[in-house]
C-alpha cells in the first residue's frame, strides 16, 4: 500500500516579494473563510464586513474610536513581540498590563489635583512602567535561575494580578478604592484627578489619544533600538541562535533578564494608559474582561514581531473590534471579532509555513533513506 | 446542624461538584501533553463543547437518557474539530504550539465562535431542556459525610472517576501508553522502534480537545446550566495548571482539582457562614502553588522524578541524511 | 535437510556482506565491501573516522538500502526493507549514542517495540521483567529490571541497550565503538560479556578504533580505509593493524606545498600554552587527562585522533565554552580565564568550530552581521549604544572579496549559504581579527575539493602572516600535508608529538589507536 506522507523541505531560494504576500495572503484568506462561515449560517457576508469596515475606519468618529480600542493592542502588542523576539515567551501581558494600571492610577491618586498635568501623565507612564516590568521580571528570573518554563508562569501571575486587582477594589478599603458617597456600597475606585485625565489631541476628522502617540514612538524607538544598537543585536543573535550568542561572548541569561523587564513595562504602559486615557478608575472587572494581553500576542504573531507593523496591526485588529463594540446588537453575530481574529491568526501560521517551506508527497523508499545520526 | 451541613462536608461535597469539569478539561490536556504536544486552547474547546451540548439539549427531542448522550458526543465532536485544526498546524506543520493553542482559544472561546454560534441559535435565553441532576446512589445521598460527598454528584462527576482510573490504567498499564509516553519523552527513540509518532500524536491531541469538550458540557448541562456567554471563566487555564500541579499523573490532577475547587468555593461558603476572610489569598493560592510547584519539577535533580515528558512543546521533525 | 545442506548450514556465516556498495552526494560511503561474520565469533570493524563503518553497519541493520551488493544471512541471501527487517533476521544493534529515554525503567525501555509481545495490547510488565532478569542471568549482564535509566551508570545503561537486543532474539549484535563510553573497568567487564556471548553461538560484531581491544578480543578483524573492506585478518600484531588502518607506506609524508617551510623556528614565541588541562565531560567522565601543548606563532600544530577522545573538549575549552576542571592556557603569556567567552575573544583567540551552523553562525542573520560577531563591541562598528550598519556592510563587503565568499549579497542570510561559503565566511570573521591564536575543528569536512584547497591555502596564509594555528581534524591527510608539527590525542592525552619531517605515519596511527610502544 503506498503510504501517504507529506514531507516539508526548506525553501532555498526565496522570492522578495514572499514576505510581504505572506500577510496579506492569508489575511485574504481568512477573510474568506469567515465569509464562508457567514454565509453557511445565514449571514451576508458582505453586507457584514461592509459594515465592520464602515464602523472600523469610515464613519464618523470611527477612527477615533478604532485608536481606542487600538492603544491598548499596541502596547501589549508591543510587549509581546519584543520578548517572543528573544524566545522569551511572555503570556503574562495580561497581567503586566493590570499591573501597570495599578501603579499608574496609584502614583496618580498619590499626586493629587495639584500637580502639573506633565508631571501627573508622566510619572504614569513611569510608575505603570515600573509595575509591569518587575511583574514581567519574576517570570523571567525564574526561567534564567531556576530553569522554570516562562509559559506557565507568566500565565499564572495574569490570575494572581487579577486577584489583586479584585482585592483593591471589591475586597478592601485600599487607596485606589472609592470610600465616600455610592462607593461605600457598590465598590468601585476612585476617580482620578482630572488633572491626571491624559489629553486626546484633535485633528479635526480624528481624535488621537496621547497614549496611542506616545505608544508610536515607543514603537519606533524599539525599532531603532532593535536594528541599530548594540543591545538590539544582542537581542537578535539570543533569540535566533543561543548558543551561537554565547559563543560570541554574549550572556543570554543577561539579555533575555533585560527584554523580560522591558516586555513587561510596556504592557504595563498600556496599563497605565488606559486608566489615564480612558476609564480613569482601576476598574478590575473591564480589565479583565478585555483581555488585551492575549490579543497583544496575536497582534505580534500577525505584525511577525516588527515593532512598527505591531502599529498597524493594532489599528487593524482595533478596527475590528471597536466594530464588534459598535455594532453589538440582536442584528449583528455576537463573537464575530474572534472568529475573525482567530481566523487571521491561524492563515497567517500556516501561510508563513507555506512561505518557508516547499511540501511535498514522500515515497516509502524515500523513508528508509533516512538516518538518525550521522554517520 | 446535623453533621451534612458540617461546613467541611459540604465544602468537599461541592468542590467535588464544581471540580469536575476542571477533571475533565486536564485528563483531556495531559493526554496531549504526554505525546509531547502542548495545547493552550483548552478555554475554547471547552466552550465549543458547552454550546454544542446546549444546543443539542435545547433543541433535540426525546428523553433525558437519550439526549443527554447525543449532547455529550455533540460536545466530543465539536471541541475534537477544533483541537484537530491546532493538531493539524503543529503536527504537520510544525508551526509554534504556544502561538496555535492561543488562537485556538481566541477563535473558538468567549467572543468567538462559541458566542457566534450560540447567537446564531438562540441559546442561553432559556434554560436546556435535559440537565445531569445530582444522583441518590444507592440511596446512599444522606449517609454521614460520605452521603454528600460521594453519593450524591452527577452522572458527569461519576464518568470522570472512570476516566480518571480509565487514563492511569492507559497510560501505565498498556503498551499504548508506553508508546504515547515514549512519543512525549523522545520521539526520536520513539521512531527508531517504528511507533508513528504523528499519528499518535493526532490521535492524543484530537481525544484531549473532545475531554474538554465534555467539561464544557459539565458547564452548560451541568452547573450554570445554560448557555452563557464564556461561562468557562478561566478554568481552561487552571485546567493547564493542574496538569502541572499533578505532575503529569491524572490520579494526582484529580486530587488537585477537587483541591481547587474547594478553595474557590471555601471562601464563598466562609463569606455565607459570615467569616470575613480575604478572598483574595484564598483565589490567588492555586495559582501561586503551581509555581511552586513549578519551580520544584524544573530544578534538575528532581526533573528526571517528576517533571514534564521532555519533548513537550518541541514540534518533531526525522532528520533527514 | 541433505547432508550437503546440513554441512552448508552449520559452516555458514552468521551473516556475510557481499560488494556491497553505498554513496551519497560527495562521498562514496562503502564501496565493494566483502566481509563475513561467523557463528561464535567476535568480529571487528577498524577504520579510521570516514572509513566506512557506520554506514556499513546501517546496511546490516536495515537502516539503508546498499546501491549494489547484498547480504546473506547463514547463508540465505536478504534483503532488508527497514530495521524491522534486520531484527526479524536476527541481527541487532547497540549504539554508541543510546536510545533510552531516562525516566523509564529498564523493563519499559525493553518493552519498547518490542515485537515479542502479545498482540492484545495490554502487555505484563511483571513478565516482560522476568525475562529481563532470565536473560541478564544467562549473559551476565546484571541489572534491575524496575530501576530507572538515568538512576544507572553508563556501563549499566549500555547493558539495557544489549539487554534489547538479546531480549529481541539477536544472534548478531553490532556494538558501535561500544568501549567509548566506558571507563577501564567496565570495558573489560564488556570484553568478557562479547566473549562469552560467542560462546554462547552468539556474533558480536564491534565497531572500534581502539587497536589494542581490537587485537585482544576480536577472534577477526576486518579493516576499513575510504570506504573499501582492505583486508580481513586474524592479526594480534597492532603494528600490523595500525598499517592496514592507516594505509600508507612507511616512508614520511611528502611534502604537499612547496610554500610552507618544514618548521618554525625556535625563536618564534609561544602562543599558546597548554599545560595540565584536564576537564570532565558532557556524560561525567574525564574528557582531559592532563592536555600538554605549544602552538609558536606561525605554527600550525595538527592534533590528529580519532573523533571523541576529548577534541571538542579541548577546543571548547579554549573558546571559553567549557570550564576546564585544573590546567592552564595562556595566549601569549596571559592566562586565559575559565569559562569566559569574551576573554579568548579580547586575547586574540579566533574559533571556527566544527559545528558551524549551530555554534559558529546565527543562520538567519545576514552574512555581514554574522562577520560583525565578534566585533560589534568595539569601534569603528560600533559607537555605543549604536551600530554602524554601513560599517559592518561595507567591511562585510571588502571581507566577502577578500575570501572569495560567493552569495547574492552582503545581507543574505547565512542559512541560505553552502558549505564552503559558510566555512569562507568564519574563517573571514576569525582571521580578519589579526589573531594570535587560531583554533579550527574539522575545517575540511563537508566541502568539496576546491573549497578544500581554498581553505587549506588560507590557513597556510595565515600561518605565513605569524598567526598560530592549533588544527584539530579527523582526516589523517589533512593534519599530515598541513602541520608544522603532530600531536596524537588519545583518551583526553597527547601522546605524543612529532615534527613534520620525522612523521611516522605507521607511528601515528599506532599511537591514534593508543599504542605507545614501538614492537620490533
Amino acid at each position: 500500500m503506498k503510504r501517504f506522507r507529506l514531507r516539508l523541505e526548506p525553501r532555498s531560494d526565496l522570492p522578495k516579494w514572499l514576505p510581504w504576500a505572506v500577510p496579506v495572503g492569508s489575511f485574504l484568506v481568512a477573510l474568506l473563510v469567515g465569509a464562508i462561515v457567514l454565509s453557511t449560517t445565514g449571514q451576508n457576508p458582505f453586507s457584514v464586513y461592509a459594515r465592520i469596515v464602515d464602523r472600523a475606519f469610515l464613519s464618523d468618529g470611527a477612527f477615533s474610536g478604532t485608536l481606542v480600542s487600538a492603544t491598548p493592542l499596541l502596547f501589549t502588542g508591543l510587549c509581546a513581540a519584543v520578548a517572543f523576539r528573544v524566545g522569551f515567551f511572555n503570556i503574562g501581558g495580561e497581567g503586566q498590563f493590570v499591573m501597570g494600571a495599578i501603579f499608574g492610577s496609584g502614583i496618580a491618586l498619590k499626586l493629587g489635583a495639584d500637580v502639573p498635568g506633565v508631571v501627573a501623565v508622566a510619572s504614569m507612564v513611569v510608575f505603570g512602567a515600573i509595575g509591569g516590568g518587575l511583574w514581567a521580571l519574576i517570570p523571567g528570573i525564574l526561567k534564567t535561575r531556576f530553569r522554570t518554563n516562562e509559559i506557565i508562569t507568566s500565565l499564572m501571575l495574569n490570575y494572581v494580578a487579577a486577584v489583586i486587582a479584585t482585592y483593591l477594589i471589591f475586597d478592601s478599603q485600599s487607596f485606589w478604592r472609592e470610600l465616600t458617597g455610592s462607593g461605600v456600597v457598590f465598590p468601585k475606585g476612585k476617580v482620578l484627578p482630572t488633572i491626571a485625565w491624559w489629553p486626546k489631541l484633535d485633528f479635526g476628522s480624528v481624535i488621537v489619544p496621547f497614549g496611542f502617540l506616545l505608544g508610536m514612538v515607543i514603537a519606533g524607538w524599539l525599532y531603532v533600538l532593535q536594528r541599530k544598537t548594540r543591545f538590539g543585536f544582542e537581542m537578535r543573535v539570543v533569540g535566533g541562535a543561543p548558543t551561537t550568542a554565547r559563543y560570541a561572548g554574549i550572556k543570554p541569561n543577561r539579555v533575555i533578564i533585560a527584554v523580560a523587564a522591558l516586555s513587561g513595562a510596556l504592557a504595563g504602559i498600556g496599563g497605565a494608559t488606559d486608566v489615564g486615557n480612558f476609564r480613569h478608575i482601576l476598574d478590575p472587572k473591564g480589565l479583565q474582561q478585555s483581555g488585551f494581553g492575549y490579543a497583544g500576542i496575536v497582534v505580534a504573531a500577525l505584525a511577525r514581531l516588527n515593532p512598527v507593523a505591531v502599529v498597524f496591526v493594532a489599528i487593524l485588529l482595533g478596527g475590528i473590534t471597536n466594530a464588534g463594540y459598535a455594532l453589538r446588537g440582536p442584528d449583528f453575530p455576537s463573537g464575530l471579532v474572534g472568529v475573525l481574529q482567530g481566523l487571521i491568526l491561524f492563515c497567517t501560521l500556516g501561510g508563513e509555513v507555506l512561505a518557508r517551506y516547499r511540501v511535498k508527497r514522500s515515497s516509502p523508499s524515500d523513508v528508509i533513506e533516512t538516518a538518525l545520526e550521522p554517520a | 446542624m446535623s453533621i451534612n451541613e458540617n461546613i467541611f462536608v459540604v465544602i468537599m461535597a461541592s468542590a467535588i461538584f464544581y471540580g469536575t469539569p476542571l477533571v475533565f478539561a486536564s485528563l483531556g490536556e495531559v493526554l496531549a501533553e504526554r505525546s509531547g504536544v502542548l495545547n493552550l486552547g483548552v478555554e475554547g474547546m471547552m466552550l465549543l463543547g458547552a454550546v454544542a451540548a446546549a444546543w443539542v439539549s435545547t433543541n433535540v427531542g426525546g428523553p433525558a437518557i437519550v439526549v443527554l448522550p447525543l449532547a455529550l458526543v455533540a460536545a466530543m465532536i465539536a471541541a475534537g474539530l477544533g483541537a484537530s485544526i491546532h493538531a493539524f498546524l503543529t503536527i504537520t506543520l510544525r508551526v509554534n504550539q504556544i502561538i496555535s493553542g492561543l488562537a485556538l482559544t481566541i477563535f473558538a472561546g468567549a467572543a468567538g465562535l462559541s458566542s457566534y454560534l450560540a447567537g446564531i441559535w438562540h441559546l442561553g435565553k432559556a434554560p436546556v431542556m435535559h440537565q445531569f441532576l445530582r444522583l441518590d446512589v444507592f440511596g446512599l445521598a444522606d449517609t454521614p459525610v460520605v452521603g454528600p460527598i460521594l453519593f450524591h454528584q452527577t452522572l458527569l462527576t461519576y464518568l470522570s472517576w472512570v476516566l480518571v482510573i480509565a487514563a492511569s490504567v492507559y497510560l501505565f498499564k498498556t503498551r499504548m501508553g508506553l508508546h504515547v509516553r515514549a512519543v512525549g519523552e523522545s520521539p526520536q527513540t520513539a521512531d527508531s522502534v517504528g511507533i508513528p509518532v504523528a499519528r499518535y500524536r493526532y490521535a492524543h491531541v484530537i481525544l484531549g480537545g473532545s475531554f474538554a469538550g465534555i467539561a464544557g458540557a459539565c458547564f452548560s448541562l451541568m452547573i450554570v446550566p445554560t448557555w452563557v456567554d464564556g461561562m468557562t471563566a478561566g478554568q481552561g487555564w487552571i485546567a493547564l495548571a493542574l496538569v502541572i500541579f499533578g505532575f503529569w499523573r491524572p490520579d494526582l490532577m484529580l486530587v488537585g482539582a477537587y483541591l481547587f475547587g474547594a478553595l474557590s468555593s471555601l471562601s464563598l461558603t466562609l463569606q455565607a457562614r459570615g467569616f470575613h476572610i480575604s478572598t483574595a489569598f484564598l483565589a490567588a493560592l492555586p495559582y501561586v502553588m503551581t509555581i511552586v510547584v513549578l519551580v520544584i519539577a524544573s530544578n534538575a535533580s528532581s526533573r528526571r522524578q517528576l517533571g514534564a515528558p521532555a519533548a513537550l512543546g518541541k514540534p518533531y521533525e526525522r532528520e533527514e541524511r | 535437510m541433505t547432508q550437503d545442506s546440513l554441512v552448508e548450514a552449520a559452516t555458514a556465516p552468521a551473516v556475510a556482506a557481499f560488494h556491497i556498495t553505498k554513496k551519497f552526494p560527495g562521498v562514496n560511503a562503502n564501496e565493494d565491501v566483502t566481509f563475513d561474520v561467523r557463528v561464535g565469533e567476535v568480529h571487528a570493524l577498524l577504520g579510521e573516522n570516514g572509513a566506512g563503518k557506520t554506514t556499513l553497519s546501517n546496511i546490516l541493520t536495515g537502516l539503508y538500502r546498499p546501491d549494489s551488493g547484498w547480504l546473506e544471512v547463514l547463508g540465505d541471501r536478504v534483503n532488508f526493507q527497514s530495521p524491522r527487517d534486520a531484527i526479524a533476521a536476527g541481527i541487532g544493534m547497540v549504539h554508541q549514542h543510546f536510545r533510552l529515554i531516562p525516566t523509564f525503567t529498564v523493563a519499559e525501555n525493553i518493552a519498547l517495540g518490542s515485537a515479542h509481545d502479545p498482540i492484545n495490547g495490554r502487555f505484563d510488565l511483571a513478565a516482560i521483567e522476568e525475562r529481563i532478569v532470565a536473560l541478564s542471568e544467562s549473559f551476565d549482564l546484571p541489572v534491575d529490571p524496575r530501576a530507572k535509566i538515568w538512576q544507572l551508570s553508563v556501563g549499566e545503561q549500555q547493558r539495557v541497550e544489549i539487554l534489547k537486543v538479546l531480549y529481541r532474539e539477536a544472534r548478531v549484535l553490532i556494538m558501535d565503538e561500544p568501549t567509548a563510553v566506558l571507563t577501564p573497568v567496565e570495558s573489560e567487564a564488556l570484553a568478557s560479556t562479547m566473549q562469552s556471548m560467542a560462546r554462547n553461538g552468539r556474533s558480536v560484531v564491534f565497531i572500534s578504533h581502539k587497536l589494542g581491544e581490537v587485537a585482544s578480543i576480536a577472534d577477526r578483524v576486518t579493516v576499513l580505509r575510504h570506504g573499501r573492506s582492505v583486508e580481513t585478518v586474524t592479526e594480534n600484531d597492532v603494528n600490523a593493524l595500525a598499517s592496514l588502518m592507516v594505509g600508507r607506506s612507511v616512508e614520511s609524508v611528502q611534502q604537499t606545498t612547496e610554500s610552507m617551510s618544514l618548521f618554525v623556528a625556535e625563536s618564534a614565541p609561544v602562543v599558546l600554552e597548554i599545560s595540565d588541562l584536564c576537564a570532565t565531560g558532557d556524560r561525567g567522565l574525564k574528557a582531559l587527562n592532563g592536555v600538554n601543548l605549544n602552538v609558536r606563532a606561525g605554527e600550525i600544530v595538527g592534533v590528529a585522533g580519532v573523533a571523541g577522545n576529548g577534541q571538542r573538549e579541548l577546543v571548547e575549552i579554549l573558546a571559553g565554552l567549557r570550564r576546564s576542571s585544573s590546567g592552564s592556557v595562556q595566549v601569549d603569556g596571559e592566562s586565559l580565564e575559565n569559562g569566559s567567552t569574551r576573554h579568548p575573544i579580547r586575547l586574540g583567540v579566533s574559533y571556527v568550530p566544527q559545528d558551524r551552523m549551530g555554534t559558529g553562525l546565527a543562520p538567519d542573520l545576514s552574512i555581514a552581521e554574522n562577520m560583525a560577531l565578534k566585533k560589534y563591541r568595539r569601534p569603528p562598528v560600533s559607537r555605543p549604544p549604536f551600530l554602524r550598519q554601513s560599517v559592518i556592510d561595507s567591511e562585510a563587503r571588502e571581507l566577502m572579496a577578500q575570501f572569495d565568499v560567493r552569495a547574492p549579497s552582503e545581507t543574505t542570510p547565512t542559512r541560505r549559504l553552502s558549505g564552503g561559503n559558510v566555512q569562507k565566511v568564519l574563517l573571514a570573521r576569525e582571521m580578519s581579527g589579526d589573531p594570535k591564536v587560531l583554533v579550527i575543528a574539522s575545517p575540511s569536512q563537508g566541502l568539496d575539493v576546491g573549497a578544500v584547497a581554498i581553505v587549506h591555502q588560507l590557513l597556510l596564509d595565515a600561518a605565513g602572516k605569524g598567526v598560530g594555528i592549533l588544527l584539530v581534524s579527523e582526516d589523517l591527510d589533512e593534519v599530515l600535508s598541513l602541520s608544522h608539527r603532530i600531536a596524537v590525542m588519545y583518551e583526553g592525552r597527547i601522546l605524543d608529538t612529532v615534527d613534520r619531517v620525522d612523521a611516522d605515519v605507521q607511528r601515528i596511527g599506532l599511537l591514534m589507536g593508543g599504542q605507545m610502544e614501538e614492537s620490533a
